[in-house]
């Protein structure tokens, strides 16, 4: 995988290691990275999107404390063998929380109906298919 | 023994440090009390409005300026009074870079790359190449943005420890920017180089500084990291309604603003494991996470 893997937003509220941390769970669970998957090194992450290497360092320690990713000799970091290779419906659920309390907070200051802005995302699923 | 001493510190220290520094320009106070550190490894941005002291800072941490009470010092040492060994250590870029006008490019970086033994060669070939930069002009004859790139070119070919560049960026196009942007978060990466830079375009900070520091109307109003202002400051809009209730501070609270409708915007900040306050949650205030140019301007008007 090459450092394009990412998309940085840097002037977006979450800040740049998260990004890369949601980013990367969600490839995970969603099947794109798979275990033994070689992910871009520090340094060319760096430099792709001209952020700082520590940003990408703290990302990818806080995904290996969870499990996601190993450390591997020669290889830098790869995903995990293990667990999670297709999550529960629920623990996917979880990785879209972030969206939808988004969503909520924005519907909420709009004065929007549940059914109103249910309906509409709805719609939004649809056009995927 | 003193030689020896400071480079023991060396190891521990700050690679810049202020402490209490104080300057005047005749009767007026620019520089007010500033205590500042910035760790080796680290890029810090540099932000403030303009006159707000971004220069006349970096030239008193460097000890190119004298200053009237505090201290400053580069890698552990007394900034006005470096040693040759330390001075290799840093590459400066003024803002305007306009020595040596009467060289062409060439002449220039063989000059200067005589007095630097880790000058690399290489670096600067590949820049100029990729610049398209005809090395037979005179420096002076070179378009301010290209005797930018020139003068950024200078200070890091010899691979310096501490990389000071007062806004580096302001004459850069976008993709000459983002270029200059890749080649600090590589030598970050590659070297661990400590950069301190200066700059009004706040979204290239947002990208590769892992630290800022806001200096504005002579004091410093805030160092932090770039992560702990997006997780950890706030700003709250209150109606005109809620903020005729309002009394006193607000916990953690870093700016007010009153806007033309009567209500207002404060900015807070709360501490690492600390809980947002009350206030957050009550009726009628509107919570609104910043961006580092939101937080700019709540802050600088």
């Amino acid at each position: 995988m090459d450092a394009s893997l990412f998309l940085i937003q840097p002037a977006a509220a979450e800040p740049i290691y998260r990004q890369m941390v949601q980013q990367t769970r969600r490839l995970i669970a969603g099947g794109q990275l798979v275990a033994g998957d070689s992910l871009p090194s520090v340094r060319d992450v760096a430099a792709h999107h001209a952020i700082n290497p520590m940003t990408v360092s703290k990302a990818y320690s806080l995904l290996e404390m969870e499990g996601l990713l190993e450390r591997q000799r020669g290889k830098g970091m790869v995903v995990a063998a293990q667990r999670l290779r297709m999550k529960s419906q629920s623990a996917r659920l979880d990785l879209i929380d972030p969206s939808i309390q988004a969503l909520a907070n924005q519907s909420r200051e709009l004065e929007l109906p549940a059914s109103v802005v249910i309906d509409r995302l709805k719609e939004f699923l649809e056009k995927l298919k | 023994m003193n030689a020896q001493a400071d480079v023991m510190f060396d190891a521990n220290s700050a690679a810049l440090e202020a402490r209490g520094l104080m300057k005047y320009f005749g009767e007026q106070c620019v520089l007010n009390q500033i205590n500042l550190s910035i760790p080796s490894g680290s890029v810090v941005g540099l932000i403030g409005c303009n006159g707000a002291g971004k220069s006349t800072l970096i030239r008193c941490l460097l000890g190119l300026m004298t200053h009237d009470a505090g201290d400053c010092m580069v890698f552990g040492e007394n900034s006005l009074r470096l040693s040759d060994n330390n001075k290799a250590r840093i590459g400066y870029v003024p803002q305007q870079p306009d020595a040596l006008g009467w060289l062409n490019v060439r002449q220039m970086l063989d000059f200067v790359s005589g007095f630097y033994p880790r000058w690399d060669h290489a670096f600067v070939a590949a820049s100029i190449a990729r610049w398209n930069i005809n090395a037979s002009t005179l420096l002076s004859k070179l378009s301010p943005g290209e005797r930018q790139r020139i003068a950024v070119l200078r200070a890091m070919a010899y691979h310096p420890e501490l990389l000071v560049l007062d806004e580096p960026a302001a004459a850069l196009d976008p993709v000459a920017r983002r270029e200059l942007l890749r080649d600090i978060a590589t030598r970050a990466a590659d070297c661990g180089t400590t950069v301190l830079f200066s700059t009004h375009i706040v979204s290239d900070l947002e990208r590769v500084a892992s630290d800022i520091v806001f200096v504005h109307e002579k004091n410093l109003l805030l160092q932090m990291s770039m992560d702990d202002i997006k997780e950890h400051t706030l700003c709250l809009r209150l109606s005109p309604e809620s903020a005729s209730h309002l009394s006193g501070k607000v916990p953690g609270e870093i700016s007010r603003r009153r806007h033309q409708n009567s209500g207002i915007s404060i900015v807070i900040k709360r501490e690492q494991n600390q809980e947002w306050p009350a206030i957050c949650h009550a009726p009628g205030i509107r919570r609104e996470n910043l961006s580092l140019e939101d937080l700019f301007i709540e802050v600088a008007q």
